[in-house]
């Protein structure tokens, strides 16, 4: 698979961000085609956020040689407009807090980022959300009168609402108990599948459960000139199809 | 504009006892201002105004006889700064031995007469000519007269010890007022007062014949002076000085009518100022942390790709509805208090103690908007720097 291939959904080479002095962290190389998955999956510290937010376009990045980035055939750039390449139709973000809007309610939450971009959403595809994430009964509701289970379901629902080409989730189980986290986990994979995305998942807790077997992004340490490098990639390693 | 909009005034629905205790400080502030200036404007205002606006208080009195020339009234007729001037007789020969309305068998003795003429400021229709006459309210009442009646008007002189009377009917074309003429008083054309000049003075001057029209004299002993407006009297004062004339003004205290009205103008704008810098500081601060207690969703909506100019709208959308809330809840709390005053105090018909424009109103929703706009200008400079990283880095 190349960066030119019409199912390439995301296309990275060289990204990179000092997040803290002297400590690095890159995506050397990360390929993925629609509707597959990777999992970056490496120990509390390593970056597996920050390697999110490099591919989400949020992040400042520092110089690397020949750097490449691409979102559902939308190049990356700072000068390039967010909407351009993240708009809810090309990115899907699950926080690992679930940020949610605290004066909007659990349905004005799943639209922000449609009505943001101006569209109206697909209301089957919505309701079909609300119910496979067993929200039917609360769609009134404020976040704060959620448990943290329930607005971990809804931040899922509003990063699949637009059916993104990529879908990003970072620790999306890390808040649940035991017992929801096999439910919520099929359910992530279950609607990725339908929705068309590939999905990209930072975790360090996919031992088990549905992404137990889904490939590993490589991950190594590197310290070179008094400096420390996280890096990931995909280099040479095939992603899932999780259709 | 529709999206940040919602969510500025649903942030302020959900965060509702916050903005309350806002709209309440600005009806703190705003409060006292609104019944200061509805003071200024009712009993200050009227009573400053009512003094401003009496043209009585332009006249320029001539002090003593002199000789005024046609070229004298000429060159005061073409300044700018005079807003009327009438030739006048020597000061002795402006009163009426008698006035009778024959009609109702009433009378009234030394009545003075007063030179007008077309765009006198203290008659308000048509003017003065020979034979038709205003009266004050005070001798319509006397002589029981009213606009088309007629006055006989008696001249007396004494020749060789015998008294002489000459008469002239008057048809009264209008009444003065009281509160612009509340003495005893004929307005007359300018030949009739002359007329009555001739008759005491010149002894050639008969019953019979001292009406006649004659040539206009040389030269005048007064005149009846008015400057266009208060602030006039100074300058045209000045000029009949240069002149070698005396004259005072009949409001000796007109420049301190002035002085008053200026001095509690820039009084009332500087405590306005003042509480309205300390408010729009106090609104510029309260926005700004409220971005800085929604930095996390400023930086989610950034994430979800919202546009840095619909993130700016929000908290201007906030500080205007803020403001505009504060106006209202003054409004709604100091009316009731206005009409309350006002009631409580006996007025003249149309004036009141204590009064607000409407001009007033907008003026006040239009300084809020704009206090509102630049009190925000921090807090959107705030939500322009911030990032989508930040959702991360918190979460």
């Amino acid at each position: 698979m190349s960066s030119s291939d019409p199912e390439t959904v995301l296309s990275i080479r060289n990204l990179g961000i000092e997040r803290a002095p002297g400590f690095f962290v890159v995506i050397e190389e990360l390929d993925l085609a629609a509707s597959e998955t990777i999992v970056l999956d490496a120990v509390s510290g390593a970056g597996k956020s920050t390697a999110l937010g490099l591919i989400a376009g949020a992040l400042p990045l520092v110089d690397l040689p020949d750097t490449r980035h691409a979102i559902a055939g939308v190049p990356v750039t700072p000068e390039t407009p967010r909407a351009a390449f993240a708009g809810p139709d090309k990115l899907g973000f699950v926080l690992q807090t679930n940020t949610l809007v605290p004066y909007l309610s659990l349905v004005e939450n799943i639209e922000l980022p449609v009505r943001v971009a101006g569209q109206e959403p697909d209301a089957e595809w919505q309701d079909h959300l609300i119910r496979a994430m067993g929200l039917g009964d609360y769609k009134a509701r404020k976040p704060g009168q959620l448990s943290v289970g329930q607005r971990q379901r809804v931040s899922v629902a509003r990063a699949l609402l637009g059916q993104p080409a990529l879908l990003l989730l970072d620790e999306p189980v890390s808040a649940l108990d035991p017992a929801n986290v096999a439910e919520v986990e099929g359910l992530i994979v279950h609607l990725a599948a339908e929705a068309g995305s590939a999905v990209v998942l930072a975790s360090h807790q996919a031992q088990t459960g549905e992404f137990a077997n889904t490939p590993r992004a490589d991950h190594r340490l590197l310290d070179h000139q008094g400096q420390s490098y996280s890096i990931f990639s995909t280099a040479g390693r095939a992603a899932a199809r999780v259709a | 504009m529709k999206i940040p909009t919602k969510l500025a005034l649903r942030e302020l629905r959900h965060d509702w006892q916050s903005a309350l205790c806002f709209v309440a400080a600005l009806a703190g502030v705003l409060g006292p201002l609104l019944i200061i200036l509805a003071l200024k404007n009712g009993i200050i205002g009227t009573m400053v105004g009512r003094l401003i606006e009496d043209p009585s208080n332009r006249e320029i009195l001539a002090i003593g006889a002199g000789q005024h020339d046609a070229a004298f009234f000429a060159a005061l007729g073409a300044r700018q700064d005079v807003g009327f001037i009438v030739p006048a007789t020597r000061s002795i020969n402006t009163s009426a031995n008698a006035v009778r309305n024959e009609a109702q068998r009433k009378l009234e003795r030394a009545v003075p007469l007063i030179p007008s003429a077309a765009g006198d400021p203290l008659v308000e229709g048509e003017a003065v000519a020979p034979g038709r006459v205003w009266v004050s309210d005070k001798l319509a009442q006397d002589l029981a007269v009213a606009a088309g009646d007629t006055l006989d008007m008696i001249i007396g002189r004494e020749v060789d010890g015998q008294r002489e009377n000459a008469r002239r009917d008057m048809t009264v074309i209008g009444v003065l007022p009281a509160e612009i003429w509340p003495r005893p008083a004929i307005f007359l054309s300018v030949p009739d007062l002359l007329a009555v000049e001739r008759f005491r003075d010149d002894l050639s001057a008969t019953p019979g014949n001292w009406t006649d029209p004659v040539a206009e004299p040389e030269s005048y002993a007064s005149y009846r002076l008015y400057a266009r407006s208060l602030e006039d009297i100074g300058t045209l004062s000045a000029y009949l000085s240069e002149q070698g004339l005396q004259s005072r003004p009949r409001a000796e205290n007109a420049a301190l009518l002035l002085s008053f009205r200026r001095n509690l103008n820039i009084l009332f704008t500087a405590i306005a100022a003042l509480a309205m810098f300390g408010f729009w500081a106090a609104m510029s601060a309260n926005l700004r942390g409220m971005v800085e207690r929604q930095r996390v969703i400023f930086s989610l909506f950034s994430m979800l790709t919202m546009p840095d100019r619909q993130r700016c709208v929000i908290p201007v959308v906030q500080s205007l509805t803020l403001v505009l809330g504060g106006v209202v809840a003054t409004l709604i709390i100091i009316l009731p208090f206005l009409l309350a005053i006002n009631a409580s105090f006996e007025t003249a018909p149309g004036e009141s103690i204590a009064r607000l424009y409407p001009g007033d109103i907008l003026a006040t929703l239009g300084l809020g908007a704009v206090t509102a706009v630049t009190a925000a200008v921090w807090a959107v400079f705030a939500v322009r720097n911030v990032e989508p990283q930040e959702v991360l880095t918190h979460a």
